[in-house]
């Protein structure tokens, strides 16, 4: 089955959408979906043009494409735990929240939270990501704890924070203090970044950029060789972050 | 007449010792107050009553056409914000989140643009603090960390800690060291006994090497952190682990630089790992008299310190998401009501653009930048001059502010009530 | 005010020494009256349970640490929130929920009056607006004298009557209930990173020692006539080895008074450990509670802990600080200049924990090893051994063997070893339950003279009704009922008023708050004496004049008076 979601112009286009009924398991029976815009609940036609088209029997049969004005909508994905949801454009907040199977493609950016405490499944931005990004809830120790998150353009602050499981592969450069208070899975930054990992007390960051401000709370460790994008790179690597009894490992470019 | 033991409403130390004559409806004369408190008494120039804006120009309206409409705007309105409330008291703060969920608003209050970062450290690792009559009367240590107290809390070093004298500190000033740790020299760098000038955005570096120092790893550390030696980071560590007591004020230079909220975290863990060896607080310096009790209220019925959301019904609350500053630059509420706080002076400019464009409902006792934005001004009392109710102290303190004298302006609470009022009957709930 | 009948209710009204009886209640202008005329509206509990309005002797639900706790926990808010409803507010929280959500969760259990086991002097007028926002339950505020420098010096001077002038004083002036002592002298060594180890420890700078804070202020409650004793947490909290202290406690304790105990130990099962590592903790429950039932004189609550995810939060700073020592999650601190301290962490009690299954044990062993119910009330020093919503299952616990067999196949199977609990069958009945959950309560507080905990009339119309049929259940078995039951009243009637029907809240609240006020001759009024003041001016950070709690604060204040034997 392929749902096809494209936004109805609307009287004030930024009021946010929170849409996390835009699940693919919710367009197997269910024919009234609500969603909020602002404080006045709707029903999702009122804000979509819907077009569905063939059978689906499970929800992993499910697709559903969301095109348009999507840049607000937040929410889509959350608790996904099947199918798979294209985004034709930018995505709003909170994309892929505590997701657990499936996947996600946004074609365009999305904004902060992408796959906040996401648990499983697959999320690609071919786009940049916002704030946030793979990371945790606000006084939650764990943030991330699996699944796989991928992006092709740019990060912004804090991604990865609390990780406690799973990938997250930046390809493009991050913004200050990626993979802060890190404690488990792998984060790799293509490009550059600020203050990587502090604070943090497990898991592995890759840097293949360069280390802006380093912190000054690791210590050397040799050197590693990996692979990466079909190349060979020396790393130097470090421990830490000694400041909290870290054992965190982070390998930066030569 | 001379009213004694007031409390000043302007900044966080509530100072509750003020001697403030009073002549029927006028503030005449103000003692033990510093400079700000003097101009708060006495530089009281009031908004006459409420004012309207139609076209470009300004019209007088009664309280009750004005209440009637600020009503009907936030009930028309599908995303508002209610913001400000840290310079009225508790007892309209609580109306006021009670106004929120019934409109499913979003409520937020000033520590959005000062100590929100620091509540979320807080959130994160929790927050090792005392009252300041605990520092009066045992601190030998204090650090100001981005705050110049001379500056913009006059009275804290005088009434709390490097020349206030305590029970177990007889002689404040010969008694305890002071360290100030800024990114320039100020007037309370000056008063210092050890000062560590750090480059700017280098308080995180900073931190996390003072706390690898306090934990035996001082052969990590390189020759200069940040524009700072280690010579100097090894003898502040000294002083901090040798003190008896030591106490931590941090301010704006910490919570609004680069990596915010992640520097105040760093902040209360070096305190943490402070208190492995001796006793060590940390305390935020909080700028506005009640933004500690708009706190306070805003938890009590919301769970949450600042930036609800209630659009969805429940309590949410996401600082980044749903805080104002966010909203309004994302160009999302579509009607504000702004009580007791000028955005229009603090917010970055789009957001203020965005503040003009839709309805603004001010509630304020005095014309301000805010007013230039806004389609609608309600004047009241001022809390602590001819109004009263409940302060938090930046220690979370609770003091009732009193008021001198009946004047002719309704309080806040008032007007919020009845705002209330209005909407509860026309949502028939 | 209209009146009401309730009829064919099962009534247990321990106070009254109604046992099981189908009976009528008539209720007019919210007290139980004889009768009111046959128009009034009646309630038919269908010979459902029939109880006087639960009492909560000791919980954490209002004020400057509690909201603290909330503050700091944006997780725990998100774990139980609820939307705006009929006349009930927004509601968010789990472990520590909003005043509305408290209030709503106790109205909804059947409690009608709740005692905040902590306040600080210093931040009391906190602490009473959130009472305003509690709306269905009278408050009570104990009062923090634990670290109280005034008093210290008293006892240093071996002044009882000077001891007792300073709690008047200051429960008048911050509107408290009664004298609680958290981790005597030890919340003042805390001021400086210290405790105190044993009751005979020297307070640092102070030259006086815990057992002669408690044996003073013991001395001075009864001189100044308060309703309730003096309510202690005593000194090692949650130490192995414990035990020995709070044995050291009870032995203080005289009998001073025919109407009460004389003194209240306050989450014992915190106080009963034994070993001396966590490698060797074990239960020591047999030698409290033999102890206990040796001396009518104190009155004890559970403190019973229950798995799963909460936050602890208590005046004792020192112990909270050890706990995050080992927990290592978030740590708060707050220490009130002159008075007390207070800490915060949160916590996760797990079945896979040894440590915690022995807890677990060790408080429901309290409950069935004291002979007598009214010397032990049911609590779980809410939040700290779990949040209040867990009282429906400790009932069930407590009732029921084979639910306590069930349990021990689910948990750490070593704990068998450390505690005593599997060889022991007693099974509580419904009057127990009764009893542990509000006679007792209203004994132990004293505030039976202003009718609460039993449902003569003269008393205030506190009644909740359980959907059970005691004469229909076994509880041994239906335990599952039980706690269903427990957690929904078909109705709680708070002063002649239904609040709360089938778990809903159904009207706003309009509570009480309830609070002491002992007469002194004037030559022991503080407010007279140079001495005092002059002090208080040099110290504290808050002038004398700005500290006293206003009546505004207590929109339905209602003093308790007496007259001090000074």
């Amino acid at each position: 089955m392929r749902v096809i979601l494209k936004t109805r112009p609307r009287a004030k286009p930024r009021i946010p959408i929170e849409a996390e009924t835009i699940i693919p398991q919710n367009f197997l029976r269910k024919n009234d979906i609500r969603v909020y815009e602002g404080n006045k609940e709707r029903k999702l036609e009122d804000l979509f043009f819907i077009t569905v088209e063939g059978p689906a029997v499970s929800p992993d049969q499910v697709e559903v494409i969301l095109t348009g004005d999507t840049g607000v909508i937040k929410r889509v994905g959350e608790y996904m735990n099947a199918g798979r949801i294209i985004v034709e454009g930018d995505i709003g907040m909170h994309c892929g929240n505590f997701m657990s199977a499936g996947e996600i493609i946004i074609r365009g950016n999305a904004d902060s939270w992408l796959a906040r405490e996401m648990r499983g499944g697959f999320i690609r931005c071919e786009g940049d990501a916002g704030h946030y990004c793979a990371a945790g809830y606000r006084g939650e120790k764990r943030g991330m704890r699996g699944g796989t998150v991928e992006v092709l353009g740019n990060a912004g602050d804090f991604a990865a924070e609390y990780l406690s499981g799973g990938e997250v592969h930046i390809h493009g450069s991050c913004g200050d203090l990626p993979g802060v208070e890190m404690r488990g899975g792998t984060l790799t930054i293509g490009g550059d970044c600020l203050r990587p990992c502090g604070n943090m007390t497990g898991g592995i960051c890759r840097i293949f950029g360069t280390a802006h401000q380093f912190l000054p709370t690791f210590r050397k460790n040799g050197t590693e060789d990996v692979q990466y994008g079909g190349k060979h790179y020396r790393m130097a690597a470090f421990r830490g972050d000694i400041a909290n009894r870290g054992k965190g490992r982070v390998l930066i470019r030569a | 007449m001379k009213v004694e033991d007031v409390v000043c409403p302007f900044c966080g130390c509530l100072c509750d010792d003020l001697v403030v004559e009073v002549d029927q409806n006028r503030v005449i004369g103000v003692e033990n107050g510093c400079t700000l408190a003097n101009e708060k008494f006495m530089g009281d120039r009031r908004l006459e009553n409420p004012i309207r804006k139609e076209g470009r120009s300004w019209s007088d309206i009664t309280y009750d056409a004005a209440i009637r409409e600020a009503a009907d705007i936030l009930i028309d309105a599908d995303r508002p914000l209610l913001y400000g409330w840290s310079g009225t008291h508790g007892e309209a703060q609580s109306v006021g989140v009670h106004l929120a969920e019934l409109l499913g608003a979003v409520i937020d209050n000033t520590s959005t643009v000062c100590h929100g970062p620091s509540i979320m450290a807080i959130q994160e690792v929790g927050h090792p603090g005392c009252t300041l009559g605990q520092v009066k009367n045992r601190a030998d240590v204090i650090v100001y960390w981005g705050a110049n107290p001379i500056d913009a809390h006059p009275r804290h070093m005088s009434r709390y800690t490097t020349y206030a004298d305590g029970f177990f500190v007889k002689e404040a000033f010969k008694e305890r060291k002071v360290i100030v740790v800024d990114v320039r020299k100020t007037e309370s760098s000056a008063v210092a006994d050890e000062f560590i000038k750090v480059e700017r955005g280098g308080d995180y570096a900073i931190l996390s090497a003072l706390r690898a120092i306090v934990r035996g790893k001082r052969d990590l550390i390189p020759p200069k952190i940040a524009g700072v030696t280690r010579e100097q980071l090894f003898r502040v560590a000294d002083i901090c682990m040798q003190a008896k007591f030591g106490a931590i004020f941090f301010g704006l230079g910490l919570t609004m630089s680069p990596g915010k909220n992640k520097n105040v975290r760093n902040a209360i863990e070096l305190t943490e790992e402070l208190n492995r060896h001796t006793k060590f607080t940390i305390s935020p310096m909080r700028g506005h008299w009640n933004v500690y009790g708009s706190n306070e209220v805003f938890t009590w019925i919301t769970g949450y310190p600042y930036a609800v959301d209630f659009a969805r019904g429940i309590a949410f609350y996401n600082p980044g998401e749903t805080t104002s500053v966010d909203i309004l630059r994302r160009g999302e509420c579509d009607a504000c009501l702004v009580v007791a706080s000028d955005p229009g002076a603090h917010f970055p400019r789009a957001c203020a653009e965005h503040l003009a464009r839709i309805p603004t409902i001010q509630i304020d006792p005095h014309v301000n930048a805010t007013t230039h934005l806004a389609t609608l001004q309600i004047p009241v009392a001022v809390t602590g001059i001819d109004a009263e109710g409940t302060a938090y102290r930046m220690d979370g303190v609770p003091i009732r502010t009193r008021k001198l004298f009946d004047g002719t302006y309704p309080s806040d609470l008032e007007i919020l009530s009845k705002i209330y009022a209005r909407v509860k009957e026309a949502k028939g709930s | 005010m209209t009146g009401l009948w309730v009829k064919n209710a099962y009534v247990i009204d321990p106070i009254s020494g109604i046992m099981g009886e189908i009976m009528d209640i008539a209720i007019r202008d919210g007290k139980i009256v004889e009768e009111v005329n046959d128009g009034a509206p009646v309630i038919d509990a269908g010979g459902c349970l029939t109880l006087p309005g639960g009492i909560d002797s000791h919980s954490h639900v209002c004020g400057t640490k509690v909201n603290f706790g909330r503050y700091m926990s944006p997780e725990d808010m998100r774990a139980g929130r609820t939307a705006r409803k009929g006349v009930m507010h927004v509601t968010s929280g789990y472990s520590v929920p909003t005043t509305f959500g408290n209030s709503y969760r106790y109205s909804s259990m059947g409690y009608t009056t709740v005692l905040e086991g902590a306040m600080a002097p210093l931040e009391a007028r906190h602490t009473h607006e959130e009472f305003t926002a509690t709306p269905h339950q009278d408050m009570l505020a104990n009062t923090l004298f634990d670290g109280n420098w005034s008093i210290m010096e008293a006892v240093r001077d071996k002044d009882v009557k000077r001891a007792a002038a300073v709690v008047a004083w200051t429960l008048a002036a911050v509107k408290g209930f009664a004298i609680k002592l958290t981790n005597p002298g030890g919340t003042e060594a805390w001021g400086w990173g210290e405790d105190v180890h044993s009751i005979h420890d020297e307070v640092p700078h102070f030259g006086v020692t815990p057992a002669e804070i408690i044996a003073t202020m013991i001395q001075a409650n009864e001189l100044l006539n308060l309703p309730h004793s003096v309510h202690i947490h005593c000194n090692n909290l949650g130490v192995p080895g414990n035990y020995q202290t709070t044995l050291d406690t009870i032995g203080l304790a005289p009998d001073l008074n025919r109407e009460r105990q004389s003194l209240y130990l306050t989450h014992v099962q915190f106080h009963s450990y034994g070993g001396s590592t966590w490698q060797d903790i074990c239960s020591k429950s047999e030698e409290i509670a033999r102890a206990v039932n040796a001396r009518p004189q104190v009155a004890i609550d559970m403190g019973q802990i229950m798995f799963g995810r909460t936050t602890t939060m208590t005046a004792d700073g020192p112990m909270e600080w050890k706990l995050y020592m080992l927990h290592r999650n978030k740590w708060s601190n707050h220490d009130v200049e002159l008075e007390t301290g207070s800490g915060i962490i949160p916590v996760y009690y797990g079945r896979k924990s040894l440590v915690n299954c022995v807890m677990w044990a060790i408080g429901l062993e309290l409950a069935l090893l004291t002979k007598n119910p009214w010397q032990c009330m049911l609590a779980t020093d809410n939040p700290n051994g779990a949040p209040f919503v867990k009282y429906p299952e400790i009932i069930a616990l407590l009732m029921s063997s084979r639910f306590r067999e069930n349990e021990r196949n689910v948990i750490d199977p070593r704990t068998e070893h450390f505690v005593p609990l599997f060889a022991i069958d007693r099974e509580l009945d419904w009057y127990d339950i009764a009893v542990m959950t509000r006679a007792a309560q209203a004994k132990a507080l004293g505030i039976t003279r202003i009718g609460k905990g039993y449902l003569a009339p003269g008393a205030e119309a506190d009644i909740a009704i359980y959907p059970l049929k005691p004469d229909e259940l076994d509880p041994a078995v239906d335990y599952q009922q039980v706690m269903a039951g427990f957690a929904k009243t078909a109705y709680t009637i708070k002063r002649g008023r239904v609040v709360a029907r089938d778990g809903e809240v159904v009207v706003e609240g309009a509570n009480s708050t309830i609070w002491s006020r002992a007469d002194v001759p004037p030559e022991y009024d503080l407010n007279q004496d140079a001495e005092f003041v002059k002090k208080f001016e040099q110290y504290y950070t808050v002038r004398m004049r700005n500290y006293p709690v206003q009546d505004v604060y207590l929109p339905r204040g209602l003093s308790i008076r007496t007259e001090a034997s000074l």
